[in-house]
């Protein structure tokens, strides 16, 4: 499971609209006590809501997190991760053997698992599975985490149901890594050999031909509105007592890119699940109480993502006909970024915006990540004496009322994020006042999250973006974004080699961090990633809200972790 | 022999325009009280635009950022004797839950308001103990400073939309009508192509193109322009069927005879005998123009944070949640309201006194 970005909203004109709808709703909320009932439970059917469509239905090629999600629940891998001991657990693999110099690996497949079309799942999806991740025309987040000094695994398949991986050294994350979804040769594999993989299952591809062998099968997708999933009803997996799993007869994601429309659903009965905003915590929590909403409340941690601002350093975007655009020069000016970094007021950022639910964020890994976090990073407190003394010796003078570099050029640039989040409005607001007080003109353009992320990845037009990843157990698994080669390092993706020497120093931590077995002599290595993800000031953190999530009474077995669902296949309603 | 001629037309205008040159004290004596309250409420509000910095107490984008949410404070009269201090105060509020966002009031101390000072019509000592008329934002931002702010858009925005769609309107109804034949038949069916497209969402398609990066103030003129360029067609239409039956009235015919030039008749006698009908219908449409750049700003396609206008105040309201919680954010919807409602009160008043076709 590599890094993703969080998935967020749609356009400003859908978005108002639903605004105007949910008002209505409200207002017809304060007259009529009257419990809405549906017939969740008696359909066994779980109603739960994302913010944007899905962008894919290929599961090697997922880069955001709702097709992340939702291509979870089809698609099975070698290894799951328990949430509650974030330790490996059999999936499509019922066990392996590890050679005493740790450097094969035997997994041995489960020999009940079919595809969707009845064919069997053997070593050769397995081995085809590897084969397209590393093959370079087929651009994915996973191949970096795959990779044992920059090469490829060496797999083998004894027989059909046998996969033996050689590596050239001991490979710790490996059993983390290698939970990628496997996917069905006899189907993709002559596709890939006419080179037309990047183009298969993409969201217009009919859900029913979505091949998986996960719990659930994609049976209805209809754009902007749901993603409808049944019962896989020869899925392996069964209870204690023999029962098949899941319990659950299906699962309906509906697509609603407002937040304020999501709780409104929820609280009207019609999503069994949610996660709610800081400002709503309190709403549910006091409606519990007075017996309103039939529901459960409970936090479950720290978020494991992170939330930062991330300057743009991409020459292949600043640097046009040998000239280089001064913004290029002052995004990779440590003290630069150190004068905003002293600039991000995070206690307000935690007031105004968590209403005091969330936590600084100082490091990219979370504090929930016990083994990896890097509890020694020296926050950047905010200052905005400080930040001025900062910029004053670094040259960047106050000319006019205005912040101008050394060489007279006024400072100025955009700064975007998501639309549709207010959070997000929130918190550029709230740096952008901090900037301005500092002579430094900053124009905020939230942007669509689809062409948000083709500026990230493809056009490289942006200069400042303020943005979510998601968090990974192991840290290897973020490699798309620790490794300067990596597709998610947003600042400069897809570099052929390393640009500075701080971004090879973090390539090198990386391939040491990955071969040393003792977990305990494994964190000192990506405790000094952080460390120079920190100084460096690559990113810059914001704050980590507290994870809430609050689920209809009805619901049973639903056991939400910060890491994800704990036994999802367990889950039903009470009947 | 031309003088009687060219006294004509003038004396239609005067019949058009009579009424209201028995001087402002008389159209006040016989305004009901509505519409002198309706006067007052567009004096002070076009007096709010005109005098922001003066009638605001704070900068309007300020972020008090310990106080979000704030509810409007209560207002005390000081003993004479303190009046030295202030003739008002109130008590600081101070937060005492972050997450419910409650406030308590601090009885140990008093913040006094001070009237006329440092340039403003009230305010405190300083932005960190302020004096919140009508509560604060999400961001700890004086709201009734951003509503005196927002006025210069929303107060401004009616204006400016009527000059610009009316002088169009009147020009090519006038013409149309005056001329008629193909010129006539090609700028109606031109109109009409642009009336029969549903506004409002021709309005967000043209305001999702505007370009990011540019001023405030440029993006303001962005939009009014395009709300005047929607508007225009309906009000041209009406004129077009007025000026060309005026067309054959005597007075333009003997204009006509007397030589006048096809640009003399429709400035001197066409466009003033539609004034009138004009001068109503354009009160009557400066309110859609404030509602449709409180719709644009509250759909985050009009101005732009931090640039306050009642639009985009009320954003905030657009989640239920705040709206249970912190009503005063409706506020400048209440400010909305009674905009779009004078200029109605006045728009009717004025059909009564200037239609000629109407008795009083």
């Amino acid at each position: 499971m590599a890094r993703r970005l969080k998935d967020t909203c749609a356009h400003p004109a859908g978005r108002g609209a639903v605004g105007l709808l949910c008002l209505i709703a409200a207002l017809a909320a304060g007259c009529e006590v009257r419990r809405p009932t549906n017939n969740h439970a008696d359909q066994q059917i779980l109603y739960t809501a994302v913010g944007a469509d899905p962008q894919t239905f290929n599961p090697i090629l997922v880069t955001d997190a709702v097709s992340g999600e939702l291509l979870g629940d089809v698609f099975e891998s070698l290894i799951r991760v328990n949430p509650v001991t974030t330790l490996p657990e059999p999936g499509l693999a019922q066990s392996w053997d590890i050679s005493p110099d740790q450097k094969t690996i035997t997994f041995h497949l489960r020999h009940d698992v079919r595809w969707f079309d009845g064919h069997p799942l053997t070593a050769r999806d397995v081995l085809f599975t590897l084969k397209v991740i590393y093959d370079p025309k087929v651009p994915n987040s996973i191949r970096p985490g795959l990779l044992v000094d920059g090469k490829p695994l060496a797999a083998e398949a004894p027989d059909d149901y046998t996969v033996v991986v050689h590596l050239p050294k001991p490979f710790a994350p490996l059993l983390y890594s290698i939970g990628i979804p496997v996917i069905p040769a006899h189907i993709l594999e002559p596709v890939w050999k006419a080179g037309n993989f990047n183009r298969v299952w993409g969201i217009n591809t009919p859900p029913q031909k979505i091949i998986g062998d996960g719990p659930y099968k994609l049976t209805r997708y209809v754009q902007n509105q749901f993603i409808r999933m049944d019962r896989n009803d020869d899925y392996w997996m069964t209870d204690e007592h023999g029962a098949r799993l899941p319990r659950l007869h299906g699962r309906v994601v509906q697509v609603i890119p407002d937040a304020n429309a999501t709780y409104l659903r929820y609280q009207y009965g019609q999503l069994d699940v949610y996660a709610p905003r800081a400002e709503e915590v309190l709403d549910i929590r006091q409606k519990i109480g007075t017996g309103r909403l039939h529901a459960r409340l409970r936090q479950i941690g720290i978020d494991t993502g992170e939330l930062f601002f991330c300057f743009n350093r991409n020459p292949r975007h600043y640097v046009k006909n040998g000239v280089t655009d001064p913004k290029l020069t002052w995004f990779t000016d440590r003290n630069f970024l150190r004068a905003i970094a002293h600039l991000v007021d995070k206690q307000a950022i935690i007031n105004l915006v968590y209403h005091g639910l969330a936590v600084p964020a100082v490091s990219d890994i979370s504090p929930e990540n016990k083994l990896f976090y890097n509890p020694n990073l020296r926050d950047f407190d905010y200052n905005p004496g400080l930040a001025s003394e900062i910029f004053e010796t670094a040259g960047y003078h106050m000319v006019n009322g205005r912040r101008t570099d050394p060489q007279g050029h006024p400072i100025e640039f955009n700064l975007t994020a998501p639309t549709g989040r207010p959070e997000a409005d929130q918190i550029c607001a709230i740096l952008k006042q901090d900037l301005e007080n500092q002579g430094i003109k900053v124009d905020y353009q939230p942007l669509e999250f689809t062409t948000l992320v083709e500026k990230i990845d493809s056009s490289f037009d942006w200069d400042c973006v303020l943005l979510g990843l998601t968090g990974t157990i192991d840290p290897n698994d973020g490699s798309n974004f620790y490794r300067s080669s990596g597709n998610l390092h947003l600042w400069n993706p897809n570099q052929p080699r390393p640009a500075t020497p701080w971004e090879a120093e973090i390539d090198r931590l990386m391939d040491a961090g990955a071969s040393e077995m003792d977990p305990q002599k494994r964190a000192p290595y990506y405790w000094q990633i952080q460390q120079i993800l920190h100084d460096q000031l690559a990113i810059i953190e914001t704050v980590r809200r507290k994870d809430y999530v609050s689920w209809t009474d009805s619901l049973e077995n639903y056991q939400p972790t910060v890491w994800g669902l704990y036994k999802p296949e367990w889950i039903q309603f009470k009947l | 022999m031309s003088a009687p001629v060219t006294t004509l037309p003038r004396l239609q205008a005067a019949a058009v325009a009579g009424p209201i040159r028995g001087g402002l004290a008389r159209e006040w004596r016989l305004a009901s009280r509505t519409v002198r309250a309706s006067v007052i409420c567009l004096v002070v509000f076009y007096l709010f635009a005109a005098f922001s910095p003066f009638f605001a107490p704070y900068d309007p984008i300020y972020q008090n950022r310990s106080m979000p949410d704030c509810p409007p404070m209560r207002l005390h009269l000081s003993a004479p004797s303190q009046w030295g201090y202030g003739v008002f105060w109130t008590y600081p509020l101070h937060m005492v839950d972050a997450e419910e966002r409650s406030y308590a009031p601090d009885r140990n101390h008093r913040i006094y308001i001070h009237l006329f000072s440092r340039g403003h019509l009230f305010t405190t000592d300083s932005e960190q103990a302020p004096f919140y008329l009508m509560g604060s934002d999400g961001l700890g931002r004086d709201l009734f400073s951003r509503i005196v702010y927002g006025a210069r858009v929303s107060m401004c925005v009616g204006l400016i939309g009527v000059l610009i769609s009316f002088s169009l309107g009147i020009a090519v109804g006038a013409l149309s009508g005056y001329v008629g034949g193909l010129t006539d038949n090609l700028i109606m069916r031109w109109s009409e192509i642009e009336m029969s497209l549903p506004s409002f969402y021709f309005l967000l398609a043209l305001a999702a193109v505007i370009p990011p990066g540019i001023s405030a103030a440029q993006r303001f003129l962005l939009i009014v322009a395009i709300m005047s360029f929607i508007s225009w067609a309906g009000l041209a239409r009406v004129i077009r069927g007025m000026s060309s039956s005026v067309r054959s009235l005597p007075y333009v015919e003997a204009g006509r005879a007397l030589g006048g030039s096809r640009w003399r008749i429709i400035t001197r006698h066409v466009i003033p005998s539609v004034l009138g009908y004009a001068i109503v219908a354009a009160t009557l449409s400066i309110p859609g123009f404030i509602l449709g750049e409180s719709a644009l700003s509250l759909l985050g396609l009009g101005i732009q944070e931090p640039t306050p206008s009642w639009g985009n105040l009320l954003s905030q309201a657009e989640d239920p949640q705040n709206l249970v919680r912190y009503p005063w954010i409706l506020i400048p919807g209440i400010f909305i309201f009674l905009t779009v409602m004078a200029f109605n009160f006045l728009g009717d008043h004025l059909r009564d006194r200037l239609d000629p076709s109407s008795s009083f």
